[in-house]
């Protein structure tokens, strides 16, 4: 274990001080929104709000399932799916691209990763309407392609694979496999994927929450037929008010995929220097 | 890492290798073209699903165009009118205000996050998880609990306020309070999003270097600002260009703070280009006018993405 | 290489399940091709209108015939929903709800819609209450898009707590009788502060009065009948105006804009003891009172008799591709019968005479507001409104510019002859 040598490394009391008041504030209001989810509708108004857990929650989610329109189950099912193919792909192509982008050289580089990042500066809001027509065009609207293949690719991924494969992977590793024989893509499979598997890790984890958590475009493009799970989450009706239990229930439900996601990932982000501390 | 086998055989295979004349120009064609075919799903996709919005919103923004009504072509006319009209200035300036108190403090916050996370410390996945839990949140919470802190008379924040025996502050009615909640929104939601990319990026630096360090004597803060942070170099440079681009396109945590609506307080102290592209195009129903916004957002975003590079590029050197 | 096996095995799962995306939709009205002579009409609307019952007869009756019901929760989820259908000219319901607000800024480009006296519409003219019909068509005598359904009819809820702690009566027709017109409201406003109470004011803020103001005006606000704008020239506007900051400068107003944290957690913690509540707006003010202030609130008139926020109208899209079946269905889920179902089981406020007559309606009353008469007293509130005529951009120069500029003012950020030229300066920027 040399690692722990390093002094940089080294924790005190200070370190775990500091990363629990981080989480504390980070974690807050997620706990707070379980409160209310195992709470009456009527506690979000008190002053000072409560603190603590009731016995609501049974009932909360059991209205959640019963209310047929929301199709809540369904949404889950159909996030998992998009989110799953969307994440893979992203991870993919992101890795194939960046690595390109930073360790092979062709004409009109440069060029072509500028347009990719230019790709992300674009506001969106205003695209929806001519997308949402292209899909109606192609028919797809109120089907799940609508919401997956537009996004099987990233700009935002391509450009973080490539800054992060120009430090971490070698020159030299790159022209090494070239010279052993392998072509550009079992050098990518082979060399390039297994250096990169945490910032891989890293960018499907933030993939996968962000098309879990999208509303605005599977809202605009499909309908209550097909919801994902934000969809649902619109969907539990009520007649003029916001029923904030049913709703943080639903919405407490809806997070548990993303943290078994995230523990899946996590052990990938964990892996550097524990392993090469092993290994080395 | 199995870097050291791969570069020992490769020594001997490089002298075979060149003699296959067949392979060889295999090789080249494979040299040539992979690079295209690995960005090509890229580019593929985005001609169909992201250069025809694109398009079409710079060909929507030549006109005065209802948004469900008629349209006539006014040429560069929208542009002309946008730079005289003193609401999108306002917004530029809100925007870029918000911009800078929100993301410098952000960045810091997240590089010194990263840095924790990267050391040798129990229950890792909860830590690494729990500053990624506000970007999971929903936005129907996030906004329900700030309003619960910023709130004027039953905020939390007020009441630390008052306790210390200063005067409540009305959040939404100054310019700067509300500049102050809304960055505090932002850093809360995206810190921990950066400090997980740079804690990715770190966990590639070779622990080599950090060991050569110790034995020179280096101490842990020298450490990081002469090992760490210039090899991070390029990571830095992504999350800066990142927060450039979603920090001008700010949305969501305005409109939260400001109750759902578009108008940013009510002198517009913090109404964000953004929201003033949307308030036109989608509640006055100037989609004309809202797409050469958007048009001039985009421009904007190039130039200052150009600026902080450089910045970012002199001051990690 | 166990980790690209994994790869795969991950990315074949996907794909499978990918491919099974059929099964994870519900198979609806709406998704299946038509049989023969099969008519499938959908009806877009937002929160609950109670149309399922109504929707279960229809189709009884009509068996050609398919209804499909769609809602999102939020007013603010439908209406870019629906403004995207029509900019796309596609994806809208064969009949669609338009909220007041909406339906105002819609009416500036009649020709997405249907006009429904195309349809032979003039005939259920005496099926609604006068200003609601007239409001349903785009101008004077402009092409007739929505038939109503609900209203917001208003009244005023109180504390009956607070208002005893000030020494007020508490009896609703006692509290009714305090404020005939707005300045005796105003004057037991000041009553009210003038006692320790512990609320911040006596009415939540001046926004809602100003609007109840325009509305009892009648005849004409912010544009006359050529829809111009007089905003700055019509005595109305200026009067109502005037009043509201009336109440600011004599400290009756409580400061927190409708739907803030402020305003919501105020209903609990006695902030204010007076709100203009509309009938819609009674479930609101429950949950954010809470089951511990149960039997504090009150529902008493409104100063100035009558006055109206809310409510909506059913209109067909010009893109429905069975305008006369959707005028159908439309017609029949504005009858007086329909209104009365409607509200039997969601609750909104009928906008026919006849139903507001009905006895079951006249019956109602609420336990949570100390057992208040709502049904008499909003009946009565809905049919004393006169109709104003209200130009295309109304609710746009209420909402963004005037409604602004009066909470600037109340908070002390600027003072009521500046919050007036900036109020009027936005109102032509909105109008254009």
């Amino acid at each position: 274990m040399r690692a722990a040598s390093i002094r940089l490394w080294r924790t005190s009391p200070a370190t775990y001080l500091a990363l629990v008041v981080g989480c504390v504030i980070s974690i807050f209001p997620i706990y707070w929104m379980v409160v209310v989810a195992t709470r009456s509708n009527d506690v979000i108004n008190d002053v000072p709000p409560p603190l603590l857990p009731g016995g609501e929650l049974g009932a909360n989610v059991g209205r959640v399932f019963a209310n047929e329109h929301a199709a809540f189950a369904y949404g889950l099912v159909n996030s998992l799916v998009v989110s799953s193919v969307v994440t893979l792909s992203v991870v993919f192509f992101s890795t194939l691209a960046g690595f390109a982008f930073a360790k092979l050289r062709f004409r009109g580089r440069n060029a072509m990763l500028l347009i990719i990042v230019a790709t992300m500066m674009v506001p969106v809001q205003l695209g929806l309407i001519p997308l949402y027509m292209l899909m109606v065009k192609i028919g797809w609207n109120g089907s799940l392609q609508a919401v997956i293949v537009p996004f099987l690719v990233s700009g935002f991924g391509v450009f973080m694979m490539r800054q992060y494969a120009a430090e971490a992977i070698s020159d030299e590793l790159v022209e090494a496999a070239r010279v052993d024989g392998c072509s550009t893509f079992r050098i990518y499979w082979n060399v390039v994927l297994p250096v990169l598997r945490p910032a891989a890790a890293v960018l499907g984890l933030l993939t996968f929450m962000q098309t879990w958590n999208e509303f605005i475009w599977p809202y605009a493009v499909l309908d209550a037929n097909t919801p994902t799970v934000q969809l649902s989450l619109s969907l539990l009706a009520t007649a003029y008010y916001t029923d904030y239990a049913q709703v943080f229930a639903a919405t407490a439900l809806a997070t548990l995929p993303l943290f078994a996601v995230f523990i899946l990932f996590g052990r990938q982000i964990i892996g550097g220097i524990m392993e090469g501390s092993i290994k080395s | 890492m199995t870097s050291s086998s791969v570069v020992r055989s490769s020594a001997a295979a490089r002298a075979a290798g060149d003699r296959v004349p067949w392979r060889s120009r295999l090789t080249r064609a494979d040299v040539k073209f992979a690079p295209y075919f690995f960005i090509a799903p890229f580019f593929v996709l985005f001609a169909i699903f992201g250069a025809f919005p694109l398009v079409y919103t710079g060909w929507v923004s030549l006109h005065d165009w209802h948004l469900i009504g008629e349209h006539t072509f006014v040429g560069l006319g929208n542009y002309t009118a946008l730079f005289a009209d003193p609401d999108f200035w306002n917004a530029l300036k809100n925007t870029v205000g918000i911009f800078v108190i929100a993301t410098v403090p952000q960045l810091l916050l997240a590089l010194m996050m990263a840095n924790l996370l990267n050391r040798k410390i129990r229950g890792r996945t909860f830590f690494r998880m729990g500053v990624l839990i506000p970007n999971v949140t929903s936005v129907a919470a996030v906004g329900i609990v700030f309003g619960q802190l910023f709130a004027r008379d039953v905020g939390l924040v007020n009441y630390l306020v008052t306790a210390l025996g200063l005067d409540a502050v009305d959040w939404q009615a100054n310019t700067w309070s509300s500049w102050i909640a809304i960055a505090v929104m932002v850093d809360w939601r995206w810190t921990g999003y950066n400090t997980l990319i740079l804690l990715g990026a770190m966990q590639a630096i070779s622990k080599d270097l950090f060991e050569a360090a110790e034995l020179d004597g280096a101490a842990p803060r020298q450490q990081f600002w002469r090992i760490t942070v210039p090899l991070l170099r390029p990571t830095l440079v992504f999350t800066v260009i990142i927060s450039t681009i979603g920090g001008l396109q700010l949305f969501t945590e305005p409109v939260i703070f400001g109750n759902g609506r578009m108008l940013g307080g009510t002198l517009g102290q913090f109404q964000t280009v953004t929201m003033y592209m949307y308030e036109t195009a989608f509640q006055r129903f100037q989609y004309g006018y809202g797409a050469a916004i958007a048009w001039s957002l985009f421009g904007l975003i190039v130039v200052f993405s150009l600026v902080n590079l450089l910045i970012v590029r002199r001051a990690a050197r | 290489m166990s980790q690209t096996k994994r790869f795969l095995a991950v990315t074949v799962a996907a794909v499978t399940a990918l491919g099974m995306v059929g099964a994870c939709s519900k198979e609806t009205a709406g998704t299946k091709p038509a049989a023969d002579g099969q008519i499938n009409l959908v009806v877009d609307t937002f929160g609950d209108f109670g149309y399922k019952a109504l929707v279960a007869q229809y189709q009884k009756d009509h068996p050609n015939v398919k209804v499909e019901l769609r809602s999102v929760q939020k007013l603010d989820d439908y209406k870019p929903k629906l403004t995207q259908y029509l900019a796309a000219g596609t994806g809208a319901g064969d009949v669609v709800a338009l909220e007041e607000g909406i339906l105002n800024e819609f009416k500036t480009q009649p020709q997405n819609f249907v006009n429904l006296l195309d349809h032979g519409a003039a005939d259920q003219q005496a099926n609604f209450l006068p200003w609601k019909w007239e409001l349903g068509k785009a101008g004077a005598d402009g092409p007739l898009i929505g038939l109503g359904t609900d209203v917001g009819g208003l009244a005023v809820c109180y504390r009956k707590d607070l208002f005893a702690k000030a020494g007020l009566p508490t009896d609703r027709d006692a509290v009714s009788k305090l404020w005939p017109g707005w300045d005796e409201f105003i004057s037991t406003g000041k009553k009210f502060t003038a006692a320790s109470t512990g609320a911040k004011g006596f009415v939540d803020s001046v926004t809602t009065s100003f609007s109840a103001m325009l509305s009892q005006a009648g005849e004409t606000n912010f544009y006359d009948r050529d829809n111009k704008l007089i905003a700055d020239s019509n005595p109305v506007v200026k009067q109502a105006w005037d009043t509201s900051m009336k109440m600011v400068s004599e400290g009756i107003s409580a400061k927190v804009p409708t739907w803030s944290k402020d305003w919501e957690a105020g209903f609990k913690n006695g902030s204010f003891a007076v709100t203009m509540c509309p009938s819609w707006m009674l479930g609101i003010i429950k949950t954010n009172s809470g089951a511990a202030n149960t039997g504090k609130w009150d529902v008493a008139a409104v100063p100035g008799g009558g006055g109206n926020w809310g409510g909506s109208w059913l209109a067909v899209p010009a893109q429905s591709k069975h305008p006369k079946e959707a005028y159908e269905l439309a017609k029949f889920l504005t009858t007086p019968e329909s209104h009365v179902g409607a509200f039997k089981e969601a609750g909104p406020l009928p906008s026919s005479p006849k139903a507001l007559d009905d006895p079951a309606f006249l019956a109602l009353t609420n336990d949570y507001f100390s057992n208040a008469p709502v049904g008499k007293i909003f009946g009565e509130g809905a049919k004393s409104l006169k109709p104003v005529v209200l130009g295309p951009k109304h609710q746009a120069v209420k909402e963004r510019a005037f409604e602004p500029a009066m909470q600037a003012v109340e908070q002390g950020k600027l003072t009521s002859d500046k919050a007036w030229q900036q109020a009027l300066k936005t109102a032509v920027k909105e109008a254009k």
